[in-house]
């Protein structure tokens, strides 16, 4: 069997829009996810009962299901249970979106937590009031402690996104399917897809291991 | 304000910790608006908590505070009310100096004026600048506080708490973390705020700043005031067997 890579350029265009699709789709979940993480983080360790159980219930059932039986829900259920017909786009946003949610989430968490008793201290004596501290002391804090595994969520969510290509998103993986399927030659497309894959993804993990000693050092008081 | 009213009347002050931890135990404390007020006492006696009290940062069991013949923190029915514009005249500093670290010096500086005044970040940062520059911290200004020692992160939490022009300011333990050589250069500050008549409550070990800086000093123990008096006399020649015991203890083996 011989290879032949230059098929893999024939197609150069369709992967690039494919590509495109991909980073779009999760540039915009991890934004909208990103919020909901936060507020979810927020509705987690509020004092409320109710906010409590919704946000820990919600977290711990999207974490402790695969992302692919997720979006088939939203893909097939979802239209059924509203009554509306969804976009593939629209399908991915929502999964996709809840998904980077529910593991922000658990990241905010953790940030939050360590921004700590003595923080909050400080700006009661300074007479910030809640929004300030939320706004001017927990949330610049919480985005930076959590910015690290915030990145490595990115990852995740980057790498998951091939996922939206079994509902027939128009994605990188989706089109490396489909020119694999009529070009009958999966190792060279796929490699190359695999490839992309991890040329986007590697030097973001790279990032999060030297992002993280940046911000221990500045936050270390 | 006539010079007789007191600057902070505490009444049969009650605080537990979820009930069980009975921490103050009816505390009547009067202070008047010249008085810089030393409190010492045993370790686990109550002293933190009467100043987080005291800055409104906990529920109280009974008892009430005022502040300048105003009402400033009541319990009733299990509730705890605080005034909080009087709590913006009262101004705190903790044992862990408690910066911002997202923000530079000057950033931990105008944060309350901004937010809780509105005040401009122009005049804001011009007061932060005259603050820092008496402090001797004006070359500080853009640095973060993880770049700072010990004594300079103090001296800048210090300087927060003082751009909201406070009418009493809480020291707990504020040299305690220090390397020893950094201690002075706190206390300076405090002495020169002491000059300055600001009224303070001071919380402290050091025996030599105690004794400098107080108008009066307070032993609490138990979660009682056990003896009140100038320095000269509780430190001096304590009347209480307890007081007594534990200046020896604690002062005079340290110094
Ligand atoms: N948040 C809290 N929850 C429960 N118990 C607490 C809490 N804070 C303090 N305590 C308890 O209340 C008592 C008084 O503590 P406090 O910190 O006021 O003492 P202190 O006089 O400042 O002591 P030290 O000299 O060690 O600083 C201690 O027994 C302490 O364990
Ligand atoms: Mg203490």
């Amino acid at each position: 069997m011989t290879l032949d890579f230059a098929i893999v350029v024939k197609y150069q265009d369709a992967l690039l829009l494919g590509l495109w699709m991909t980073l779009k789709l999760t540039l915009i979940c991890i934004l909208f996810g990103c919020v909901l993480g936060f507020l979810l983080a927020l509705a987690r360790t509020s004092s409320n009962v109710v906010l409590r159980g919704v946000s820990s219930v919600y977290v711990e059932f999207f974490r402790g299901t695969p992302v692919l039986v997720q979006l088939f829900w939203i893909f097939f259920c979802l239209p059924l249970v509203l009554g509306i017909e969804l976009s593939n786009l629209a399908s991915g946003v929502i999964a996709l979106t809840l998904y980077m949610g529910a593991i922000s989430s658990e990241t905010f968490r953790a940030a939050l937590k360590a921004v700590g008793r003595e923080q909050m201290d400080a700006c009661v004596a300074l007479g910030l009031s809640p929004f300030a501290r939320t706004t001017s002391v927990v949330l610049p804090q919480a985005v930076l402690r959590a910015a690290p595994t915030l990145l490595s969520n990115c990852v995740s969510l980057f790498k998951e996104s091939a996922l939206v290509s079994a509902v027939g998103m128009a994605d990188l993986m989706f089109v490396g399917q489909n020119i694999s399927n009529n070009t009958a030659r999966p190792i060279e497309v796929l490699t190359v897809v695999a490839l992309i894959y991890f040329a986007i993804a590697f030097p973001l993990t790279r990032a999060v291991t030297v992002m993280e000693g940046c911000i221990l050092k500045k936050l270390a008081i | 304000m006539p010079d007789s009213a007191p600057l902070v009347r505490i009444e049969g002050l009650h605080k537990s910790y979820g009930g069980v931890v009975k921490v103050l135990q009816g505390l009547d404390i009067e202070m008047k608006a010249g008085d810089r007020v030393v409190v010492i006492g045993p370790s686990g006696g109550g002293k933190s908590t009467l100043l987080r009290v005291l800055m409104g940062l906990e529920k109280i069991d009974s008892g009430s505070v005022s502040f300048a013949g105003k009402s400033y923190i009541s319990a009733d029915g299990g509730r705890t009310a605080i005034d909080a514009k009087v709590r913006r005249s009262i101004g705190m500093v903790f044992q862990h100096y408690t910066l911002f670290p997202h923000l530079s010096v000057l950033g931990n500086l105008v944060l309350a004026p901004m937010k809780v005044r509105g005040e401009k970040r122009a005049a804001a940062e011009e007061r932060a600048m005259a603050l820092l520059t008496r402090f001797g911290l004006a070359q500080k200004a853009r640095s973060y506080p993880a770049q700072l020692s010990g004594g300079q992160k103090q001296r800048v939490a210090i300087a927060r708490a003082l751009m909201l022009d406070p009418k009493l300011m809480l020291f707990d333990e504020v040299t305690s973390a220090l390397d020893p050589e950094l201690v002075a250069e706190v206390e300076q500050v405090i002495l020169q705020l002491a000059q300055q008549q600001m009224p303070m409550v001071i919380v402290t070990h050091d025996m030599w700043f105690a004794r400098n800086i107080a108008s009066r000093v307070i032993f609490c123990a138990g979660g009682v005031v056990v003896e009140d008096g100038p320095p000269e006399q509780v430190l001096g020649s304590p009347k209480g067997e307890r007081t007594r015991e534990f200046i020896e203890r604690v002062f005079h083996i340290r110094h």
